[in-house]
């Protein structure tokens, strides 16, 4: 049961206090002093995140009601369209607060809003701050937009909003033509997701009527994307639910930078650092899990979908570890550690176990976060500008304390150890794989539990390594850059950032050791709560996203536990010996060169992408354009532009100045003015109105008509002003009988005169010959004293002496797409007479519609219909 | 005799008066040329009036054609001189201007 | 007769062409003149075969009085150089214009030549100077406001125009 409270209109709120502050700061940023600019920009998300907070509040009141108590606003229908079923979807600008996107509205505007606050002393110098304050709040309402939007639609508006303000925000410095390049790629690369969005939500709405997600998954849980998909895939028929899910997987990867979508995010460091905290660790890239956990009742039904999901993320979890060990670059670390934990979420995904997948995303939020953070923080703190790296820094902690401090924490938290919030949410991602390794009669799943869990655990402990890889570098030891030698020193003496980004760090630190505790039952096994249903997370969750499966036996728990402390202690402690109060990357002297080079290079997908699919693009583009230069633009500007030219160079040569040519040109054309009236014209245009037949030619000025209709030589009317005349025609005014072919679809008619000889009929040029089937190819047509006489004309039917149809004057029929109507043809004269006293006369041939009661012959009463095949 | 003939002499002098405008360089002469269009106009009104006499309509616009054809010849002159001061001809050929 | 003087209509018409001829060939400004004044005068006298009785006294004042006067005074002030040398050149669109205008001449008389209507006794007063000053100050009264204050314009336009502006 759905308990909706009334129309909550803070929900809409929410969204518009940003989205307002993006357009004040927009506009009239950068004429307004930089204080108010700061008060809009983070004052809009402070009350932003006031009314989450409210809404949420009630939303908790509500669920002691009701597990899938929801809270809903309803703004408007945006539009519907119809289905070939007939079914009227209509799209409504709908927004809901359930336990699912609750949480995701209190991430991304609690997190959100430190990020703007610690913007202030961070982007405060800059001259794009306006701008830059302007995009934050365009992402946040964006983001807001995607998180609260009921249906595929609407969060799809905010998914591409999102995806604008990340490409706005990476190529914040777009001078720089590598950052604006980055900011580039991060487009187009989400292009192929958002692809993958659009095809997905259209098998969705296609198969449950309905873009919005309660519905979609009411559907889903009812197994109506059981079914085989249509197509073929690769020779094996997936059901629909996989193709979907495969689909919208795809964008995914693009928006949450999965393999193979995920080279984006790496180079989208380019931007700010608050960008890369708030866009690109905290909330954007989560996205994609965040959909899967909204749709989770569909993903489920489909296990190929969620095993690919669960090989996907790890392989990711695995690779893009691999890559962080060996980086120089804090940001790089970061941002491969990003994609990384993303491998982590969909593997969850990928295992069931979505409460535990977005239970990461809430805890990443926070310790990613302040990481990004702390980076930019000592970035500022060194005047590092966009790179820092970490051979290059050493023994911050003495000059850093708060950023030191939070950052150990959040290093803590990532690398998962004991009650810090990473470690309760990795536990749990390691106990979903766990789970699927003991479904029984499952070998697909069993196998896909394997793999995961042991990549998982590979990653892990990767993770806790480059972690503290990255922590021992930057704050232990000496400061390298003090005796300013080397290449590119860093500031010589670093300070502690101002408070506005060291406030955000605390509070983010904070929580990034303390929110695990709302998973926080089932890691004590030992009391036997042992499972995520008891845990405060796992019970909020439960309203909105499928259920986890739950493994019965104890000791899995206890391996999953173990795992993960295990990898934690590994990882952290080969750091410690390698990296503490140490400056060189022991790592490199260990590794064989070669291998080292090539994951510093990122294993090269960059490079294989590059040698695979852009630059066979860009080949073909460069052959395009260059046929596009020679051909298109030779013809669309080279030939008008040199018409125009050659035309004007004849009439150039008439426009001389000379006042009598110009009158003797417009002599000329008083001649030609009054040639036209020295003569009267006519027209005729006949109208029918039962057998009457209506004459009339168009008025002229002091005309005079008079009529000879049947255009036998006696004129039926005298002299008259009146244009206009009517006539019944008789049968003795005939003059033969037309076949008309008219497509009924495309409305191209064809007329042809039938002679009493046996002639083909050019039926080809009205009906496709894939509308015939074989056997009507080829008719003939002939008048037979009043009506036509068809038959088909190949020599079979010819030799079998095939039924001859008739069809009667002024009659019609269908023959495949075409319709066919036979019309006597009667003729009319008009004589016009004007002022001058000059006359003029026309004549019309005429195919009247109907027939004519003439002296009947038994073959006309034969019912037109017979024609048809 | 009708008024046929009458619009017959309107007429050709009407093209008299045309053929000279278009014919003729003096601009002076042009000026005369469209006098003795204006006057075939007249020539025809007053035929026309002559026709149905109950009302003077005719006449009344044959005084309004003297009327402008007054004001024509004073601006048109007044044009001439000054035209003749800038290109010190009266030839209209030299009248190419407009070509620009 | 219930039609006008045939012999005066003959007469005007004769010395009307003559008239035009002079002006639009005549290869002095002030031959050409005189033939306007010719035209005009020949047509003032056919006005009266019209019963225009007012009009031909106007005609002769305004257009022989005034315009042609204001002809001869400005060929005075140009002395020789109102003279233009023979054309040379632009014989196409010369003859083109000539063939043009004769033809529409041509056409127009042919379809009008014949256009008969029998001739209408004529009222008393008709043409007479109370006649049309009764049609102009009665039904034509804004026209003829206007008209004035045309000229007036065209004066003052006139002045403007004609002005030195080497002052």
């Amino acid at each position: 049961m759905h308990v909706e409270a009334p129309q909550q209109i803070l929900l809409l709120l929410i969204i518009l206090f940003p989205l307002g502050g993006a357009i004040i700061n927009g506009l009239l940023g950068r004429y307004m002093a930089k204080g108010l600019v700061t008060l809009v920009g983070v004052g809009s998300v402070a009350v932003s995140f006031a009314l989450a907070v409210v809404s949420f509040v009630e939303l908790y009141g509500l669920r002691h009601e009701s597990e899938t108590a929801t809270l809903v606003y309803h703004f408007y229908e945006w539009f519907s369209l119809k289905l070939p079923s007939g079914h009227v979807v209509a799209v409504n600008v709908r927004f809901v607060m359930d336990s699912l996107s609750g949480v995701m509205t209190l991430v991304v505007t609690g997190v959100g809003g430190l990020i703007h606050l610690y913007s202030i002393g961070y982007m405060g110098d800059d001259e794009g701050y306006p701008r830059f304050m302007s995009f934050l709040n365009l992402f946040m309402a964006s983001m807001l937009i995607l998180v609260l939007g009921s249906s595929m639609p609407v969060m799809f508006v905010g998914w591409e909003g999102v995806g604008l303000c990340s490409y706005l925000l990476i190529g914040f410095w777009f001078e720089n033509r590598d950052y604006a390049a980055a900011g580039r790629k991060a487009f187009v690369v989400n292009r192929i997701g958002d692809f993958g969005v659009l095809i997905g939500m259209f098998i969705l709405v296609a198969v449950a009527g309905s873009f919005e997600f309660a519905d979609i998954n009411s559907a889903a849980m009812a197994g109506e994307f059981r079914p085989d998909f249509p197509v073929w895939l690769l020779g094996v028929a997936p059901s629909l639910a996989t193709v979907a899910c495969v689909f919208l997987f795809l964008g995914c990867t693009g928006k949450s930078a999965q393999i193979p979508l995920y080279i984006w995010l790496p180079d989208a460091m380019a931007g700010p650092t608050p960008v890369s905290a708030l866009i690109h660790a905290a909330t954007m890239v989560t996205a994609g899990v965040y959909l899967c956990c909204r749709l989770s009742p569909l993903f489920i039904t489909s296990d190929v979908a969620m095993s690919i999901i669960a090989v996907t993320g790890t392989l990711t979890a695995l690779l893009a570890a691999s890559i962080a060990v060996v980086q120089r670059d804090m940001k790089k670390i970061l941002a491969y550690s990003t994609v990384s934990q993303l491998g982590f979420m969909f593997a969850a995904v990928g295992v069931g176990a979505f409460a535990a997948g977005f239970f990461h995303v809430f805890t990443h939020a926070f310790f990613k976060a302040c990481l990004f953070l702390g980076a930019g923080s000592v970035m500022h703190a060194v005047h590092a500008h966009g790179d820092a790296d970490i051979f290059k820094l050493g023994g911050l902690k003495k000059a850093l304390p708060i950023t030191r401090l939070t950052f150990l924490a959040s290093c803590l938290a990532i690398a998962g150890f004991p009650l810090t919030s990473g470690f309760f949410s990795k536990d749990e991602i390691l106990l979903g794989a766990a789970a699927q390794i003991f479904r029984p009669d499952d070998m697909l799943m069993t196998s896909v539990g394997w793999f995961t869990l042991i990549g998982l655990t590979l990653a892990a402990v990767m993770t806790a390594f480059y972690m503290f890889r990255l922590y021992f570098l930057t704050f232990t030891g000496e400061y390298r850059s003090a005796d300013q030698s080397g290449d590119h020193p860093y500031d010589a003496h670093p300070h502690e950032s101002p408070p506005a980004m060291t406030i955000p760090l605390v509070v983010l630190g904070v929580g990034a050791l303390t929110v695990g505790f709302l998973g926080l039952p089932h890691v004590v096994p030992i009391i036997g709560t042992h499972l995520s249903d008891y845990s405060w997370w796992g019970h909020w969750m439960a309203g909105s996203v499928a259920g986890q499966p739950v493994p019965e036996e104890m000791y899995i728990v206890n391996l999953a536990s173990g795992l993960a402390f295990g990898a934690m202690a590994i990882g952290i402690s080969a750091a410690w010996v390698l990296y503490r109060n140490k400056g060189t990357d022991a790592l490199a002297e260990k590794m064989p060169a070669r291998l080292y080079q090539i994951a510093f290079d990122k294993w090269r997908v960059d490079e294989l992408y590059a040698a695979t699919i852009v630059n066979p693009i860009k080949n073909v583009a460069t052959v395009a354009g260059r046929a596009d230069m020679t051909f298109v633009d030779a013809i669309m500007t080279k030939l008008p532009s040199f018409n125009v030219r050659e035309a004007g160079r004849i009439l150039a040569r008439l426009q001389n100045g000379v006042v009598h040519v110009y009158g003797a040109v417009m002599v000329v054309g008083v001649v030609a003015v009054l040639a036209w009236f020295w003569t009267p014209h006519s027209r005729i245009e006949a109208a029918f109105e039962g057998t009457q037949v209506e004459l009339t030619t168009p008025q002229g000025l002091g005309y005079e008509y008079r009529w000879d209709a049947n255009s036998d030589g006696e004129f039926e009317t005298q002299w008259k002003r009146a244009p206009g005349t009517t006539f019944q025609y008789g049968h003795d005014d005939m003059r033969g009988i037309a076949v008309f072919l008219k497509n009924v679809h495309t409305g191209i008619e064809h007329r042809i005169d039938v002679t009493e000889e046996w002639m083909p009929l050019p039926i080809e040029s009205v009906v496709p010959a894939e509308f015939l089937s074989p056997r009507d190819t080829g008719f003939e047509v002939r008048i037979d004293g009043e009506s036509l006489l068809f038959r088909k004309a190949h020599a079979k039917t010819k030799l079998s002496g095939m039924k001859e149809i008739r069809l009667p004057m002024g009659k019609s029929g269908r023959l495949g797409p075409a319709r066919v109507s036979s019309r006597p043809l009667v003729e009319a004269t008009l004589e016009v007479r004007n002022a001058f006293g000059n006359t003029h006369s026309a004549t019309k041939e005429i195919a009247l519609p109907f027939g004519f009661e003439a002296p009947t012959h038994a073959s006309l009463t034969r019912p037109a219909h017979e024609v048809v095949r | 005799m009708g008024i046929g003939t009458y619009l017959v002499l309107a007429s050709v002098l009407f093209g008299f008066g045309a053929a000279g405008f278009l014919a003729r360089r003096n601009m002076l002469i042009q000026l005369m040329s469209i006098e003795l269009m204006l006057n075939s106009v007249n020539v025809l009104l007053l035929a026309f009036n002559r026709v149905n006499p109950s009302n003077h309509d005719g006449q009344v616009f044959a005084f309004f054609v003297i009327a402008v054809a007054a004001a024509e010849a004073a601006l048109g002159l007044a044009i001439l001189i000054a035209y003749y001061r800038i290109k010190k001809t009266l030839d209209t050929d030299d009248a190419t201007l407009l070509k620009y | 007769m219930t039609g006008p003087g045939i012999t005066l209509f003959v007469v005007t018409a004769t010395f009307a062409i003559i008239g035009a001829l002079i002006t639009i060939s005549a290869r002095r400004p002030l031959r050409a003149a005189m033939g306007l004044l010719v035209n005009i005068v020949s047509l003032a006298g056919m006005f009266l075969t019209l019963n225009a009785h007012l009009l031909a006294a106007l005609q002769i004042l305004v257009y022989a009085g005034a315009i042609v006067v204001l002809f001869v005074f400005v060929i005075m002030l140009l002395g020789p150089s109102a003279e233009v040398a023979p054309a040379e050149g632009r014989l196409a669109s010369r003859t083109l214009s000539i063939a043009s205008t004769i033809i529409v001449v041509l056409a127009v008389s042919s379809s009008v030549a014949y256009f008969n209507p029998p001739w209408e006794a004529v009222p008393d007063g008709f043409g007479t100077v109370e006649g049309l000053g009764m049609a102009i100050y009665r039904q034509a009264l804004v026209p003829f406001e206007v008209i004035s204050i045309t000229l007036l314009i065209a004066i003052i336009g006139a002045i403007a125009v004609a002005r030195s502006r080497t002052e």
